[in-house]
């Protein structure tokens, strides 16, 4: 019994049952017997763990399809035979993420990869390369095989066979969350991973056969806990799964449209998720108390009340106004419910959470796209990387070959045109025409906030004015459509300034452009804050939250229209002149920075808007399930994929910091100058009476003082929260922190960079005396060819990743070769050492 | 899951579970449309069934992929060479190409999907298909002759791939 349970214990992610593992192989390895045959044919591979069997397979080697560490030639269809194992496998190949060419006939024995990322230790790919270079190592301790061939052959297989075995006791001492990722991560066949699983769990059932003692019935239970929480946990994720939104939807798109036009849906959907949770958190904690708490609303309801947000909607659950400052109870139980309470401590905690979420979802694309040692720009990366495999339609397909047709060939013309040489003249004239735009872009965003805030106060006079009531609320809608038409109108005007502007790089002129329409947006939205803040909350108006929040809901609605009717006069009707009547212009693009920046708008508002009416987030739900539904179609029909490259990834990383930096972290100042700083009306609201909304907290943790139960609350909000000491400490230890990892990050640039130059150095010479004699020579010779020595190329007919001979000077940005040789053998003699330390003890698999 | 007639038993989805990135709607999604390229009787047997490359290709998604013809035969495991690829074979190519696979898986495979004559190297020749397959086959798209080789000769002196040579 104790050795089923071990068994089921040990395995807790293996989800459906609880009878032995081993069992179940045994019984399934013999009904997959016949399937022996379907083997994959990477039998000298490296990686091939899996040794039963290969016997049979000596004699074929129809398609050696190869692991890239691994240089098979066709001649030695034997391996067996070969005195070295494999003697072109080179085991020094260094799993790198991008791509490793391995040189045909160079074998470096003793020459292990040096670089090793600590990060990925529990990872398959460094399980596989640290068994490449034991492999290496053992293969190098034997110089006397060379002669000896079949006996040598016996070895190989023997050596290899022990190292399979060792790699699958570590696997076996790993925890099994980690053993399931490193065998996921093994590039292997099926096949090979489940027989390496299967030896694995082999070698752990004999582990804890032979350690297993007895286990008390305590550990039984919280064993079994585990166990049925795993289970539980595996279920809700199935049908989390079914909530996933749009997912069809999407993969159409990006198949269609590719990964770039996919992002802005995707940016959507996220979006989406936010207000969802606002919406969930508010009703529940706010609306519905006070739904069963309100009053009657006898307001008249006629249909300008859904675009000015006015009128029959004031007394509704819809604005900041409604709520009551009491403490509402029901009469059959004593416990009550603090409105004020509930009301800031849903928002704020809102809000912290949002904070989390995007400082986290930011630092994740950061990590992501922006952390590279070295970016791979240039011709190398262009072509591996850079086909959608996303697309599946086949006019996408032949569109975006001839797309990218077009960008190679332009490429290859602008090789020589590529470092201009401008003249100091011509310099300066571009830098003053940037200047000239930049200026001209200030000065159109100022005009902008100059107009907005004329029309805002305009509007507050209107509801002084003595007009009727219904023109009155008509000529409230006039801020909202002049705050729309500008947002629609003046990013054109930006794009016009491209004609004039030339920027040395296309990806410059999209930062700008994306820049100077968040400064616009951002410049908007800062103004009509100001304007709420400073003259409407000061003014004696009876209820001023509530009418900042009829002005946000203006502006929410009004924009959502225009962007609806952006979007079927610049597609559609787009398309018809282009198809009709100018053939020349044809059919539009996508234009995804724009859009993006108009969700980042509306979103920024909603924010703002949640404080003064906690439903706005409905409303931001509706809009954006329309949105996304609209732009599809109005996609699908009107546009075409988008012919520039555009770097998806980088892109949304730009979106997310956006949304964070000025929209998100401007939201939080404006709450904060209303939570602080404004008093709140005396007649409406949940904050009514109180000189500051902060107040409310403050009363309470005063009426918590008397509870001797709940000091500590106390002292935390008093000592922590309020005080200034605290924060400067905070602060202080945050940046010294900061700095610290900076200083890391800067070393290990560093080190990262000199290794670099290493590899270069070393992909030149065969092996270490005459490398190293070599280096000695080529400190102190000048750079004799540059970097464009094609003389050093051994096979020029070939003209494979080639053979160099002689070392070329490492093109390095002014690096020393004497120093970089130095710091080379350095970091070897220190690599020999650890690989002596670590021969001694098998710490190195344990993560 | 529906009265097909064939399912997955329940250990061996969670065997798969482990063995690839797949979440489990996916492999039973993958289940359905491997079934759906194998003619009725042999449903049954779905897990012996080897399904020819000719077949695989009539799938949507790899229908118009200019690499397809690669990606069939990276992923086969059959002794053959003929690319034609059994429910694991398949699932090992969907996990790979899913979203939650790591990047080094993803680069391996790439690789291997890139080199076309299956040498372990990416060569002139390599490089010249792969070209030709990013550019298409048409007269308008493909590149000259001169053109491919200032091309590849760029390529294999950046200074990224140069420092990417194993040695």
């Amino acid at each position: 019994m104790t050795y089923h349970y071990n068994e089921a214990f040990e395995n807790p992610d293996y989800r459906y049952s609880e009878t032995l593992e081993i069992d179940r192989s045994r019984e399934r390895n013999s009904s997959f017997l016949q399937n022996h045959h379907d083997s994959s044919l990477d039998d000298d591979s490296l990686y091939d763990s899996y040794e039963g069997g290969r016997g049979q397979r000596n004699q074929d080697y129809p398609m050696a399809s190869m692991q890239p560490g691994f240089r098979y030639s066709h001649s030695a269809s034997r391996p067996n035979t070969n005195p070295y194992g494999n003697p072109h496998t080179n085991p020094s190949f260094e799993y790198e993420p991008e791509f490793a060419y391995t040189s045909p006939s160079t074998f470096h024995a003793g020459d292990g990869p040096y670089v090793r990322r600590a990060s990925d230790m529990s990872d398959g790919g460094s399980f596989s390369q640290s068994y490449n270079r034991r492999q290496a190592d053992l293969v190098y301790r034997m110089p006397s095989s060379l002669l000896r061939l079949d006996s040598n052959a016996e070895t190989y297989d023997k050596d290899k066979y022990k190292h399979e075995e060792k790699l699958i006791k570590n696997l076996a001492s790993i925890s099994s969350k980690e053993r399931v990722k490193a065998i996921q991560k093994t590039p292997k066949t099926m096949k090979e991973k489940r027989d390496i699983r299967n030896k694995v769990l082999m070698e752990k059932t004999k582990k804890s056969v032979s350690s297993s003692t007895q286990i008390n019935c305590c550990t039984q239970c919280l064993y079994k806990t585990a166990l049925s929480y795993q289970r539980f946990k595996n279920g809700m994720s199935e049908y989390l799964h079914l909530l996933q939104l749009w997912q069809k939807t999407l993969k159409v798109i990006g198949g269609k449209f590719g990964t770039s036009v996919l992002s802005y849906f995707v940016f959507l959907k996220w979006l989406l998720t936010f207000n969802i949770f606002s919406f969930l958190v508010n009703f529940s904690f706010i609306t519905i108390p006070q739904l069963i708490a309100s009053g009657p609303n006898n307001l008249s309801f006629n249909g300008l009340e859904l675009l000015t947000g006015a009128g029959y909607f004031k007394k509704t659950v819809l604005y900041y106004g409604f709520y009551t400052n009491s403490t509402i109870t029901k009469t059959e139980n004593n416990s009550s419910y603090d409105m004020q309470l509930a009301y800031i401590f849903t928002i704020g905690i809102y809000f912290i959470i949002c904070f989390f979420s995007l400082v986290y979802s930011m630092a994740k694309s950061f990590r992501k796209n922006f952390i590279n040692p070295q970016t791979y720009s240039g011709s190398a990366a262009k072509l591996l990387c850079i086909w959608d495999f996303n697309i599946t339609n086949e006019k996408a397909v032949k569109l975006k070959q001839s797309n990218l047709s077009t960008q190679i060939k332009e490429s290859l013309s602008e090789v020589t045109l590529e470092v201009l040489n401008l003249s100091p003249k011509q310099r300066i004239a571009r830098i003053a025409v940037h200047l000239l735009v930049w200026m001209a872009s200030l000065g159109i965003a100022a005009a902008c906030c100059a107009g907005v805030y004329f029309f805002s106060r305009n509007n507050l006079q209107l509801l002084e004015g003595n007009k009727s009531e219904l023109e009155n609320e008509a000529a409230t809608l006039v801020l909202p459509i002049v705050v729309s038409l500008l947002n629609l109108l003046i990013p054109f005007c930006f794009a016009l300034f491209g004609l004039i502007e030339k920027f040395q790089y296309p990806r410059h002129q999209l930062y700008a452009t994306v820049i100077r329409n968040v400064f616009l947006k951002i410049a908007i939205i800062g103004i009509l804050c100001y304007y709420w803040l400073n003259d409407v909350a000061t003014s004696e108006k009876e209820c001023w939250e509530s009418l900042v929040g009829q002005d946000i809901y203006r502006l929410i609605v009004i924009d959502f229209i225009f962007c609806l009717l952006a979007s079927f006069f610049g597609e559609f009707v787009r398309r018809i002149i282009g198809t009709k009547c100018c053939k020349k212009l044809g059919v539009p693009e996508f234009d995804i920075a724009r859009n993006v920046l108009d969700l980042i708008y509306t979103q920024t508002l909603a924010w703002i808007g949640i404080f003064f009416a906690p439903l706005m987030p409905a409303m931001q739900i509706i809009s954006f399930f329309i949105i996304f539904y609209v732009k599809k179609v109005s996609l699908m029909r009107n546009c075409q994929p988008p012919r520039k490259v555009w770097r998806a990834s980088q892109m949304t990383t730009l979106f997310i910091f956006l949304l964070f930096f000025p929209s998100f972290t401007g939201v939080l100042s404006v709450m904060a100058v209303i939570i602080w700083r404004r008093t709140p009306s005396k007649q409406c609201g949940p904050f009514q009476g109180l000189t500051s909304i902060i107040d409310a907290v403050s009363g309470w943790m005063h009426i918590l003082d008397s509870y001797s139960s709940s000091k500590w609350v106390v002292w935390i909000y008093y000592n922590l929260i309020g005080s200034v000491h605290f924060f400067f400490i905070l602060t202080v230890i945050v940046l010294i922190i900061t700095y610290l990892y900076w200083q890391i990050i800067e070393g290990r640039r560093i080190m990262v960079r000199l290794l670099h130059e290493q590899i270069i150095n070393r992909s030149s010479s065969s092996y270490q005396p005459y490398r190293r004699a070599a280096l000695q020579m080529t400190a102190s010779i000048e750079r004799p060819f540059g970097r464009n020595g094609r003389d050093f190329y051994v096979e020029p007919s070939s003209a494979r990743i080639p053979e160099k001979t002689s070392l070329p000077p490492a093109d390095t940005e002014g690096c020393q070769p004497g120093i970089s040789e130095t710091l080379a053998l350095a970091l070897r003699a220190r690599q020999q050492a650890e690989w002596e330390m670590e021969d001694n003890d098998d710490e190195d698999f344990r993560p | 899951m529906g009265g097909s007639a064939s399912q997955l038993p329940r250990d061996l989805l969670g065997e798969y579970q482990e063995l690839t990135f797949l979440t489990k709607q996916e492999i039973l999604l993958a289940h359905k449309r491997f079934s759906e390229l194998l003619s009725k009787e042999e449903r049954e047997s779905i897990l012996q069934k080897r399904v020819p490359k000719s077949k695989i290709l009539t799938l949507p998604e790899l229908r118009a992929n200019p690499f397809r013809d690669r990606i069939c035969r990276v992923f086969s495991t059959s002794e053959d060479g003929d690319g034609s690829m059994s429910f694991e074979d398949f699932l090992d190519m969907l996990s790979v190409f899913s979203d939650s696979a790591t990047s080094e898986i993803k680069s391996h495979y790439a690789f291997r999907i890139f080199d076309f004559d299956d040498d372990g190297t990416l060569d002139r020749k390599d490089l010249e298909k792969l070209v030709n397959c990013l550019t298409g086959e048409g007269d308008e798209t493909r590149l000259s002759e001169s053109e491919m080789d200032q091309l590849i000769q760029n390529f294999l002196q950046d200074r990224a791939v140069m420092a990417l040579r194993p040695f």
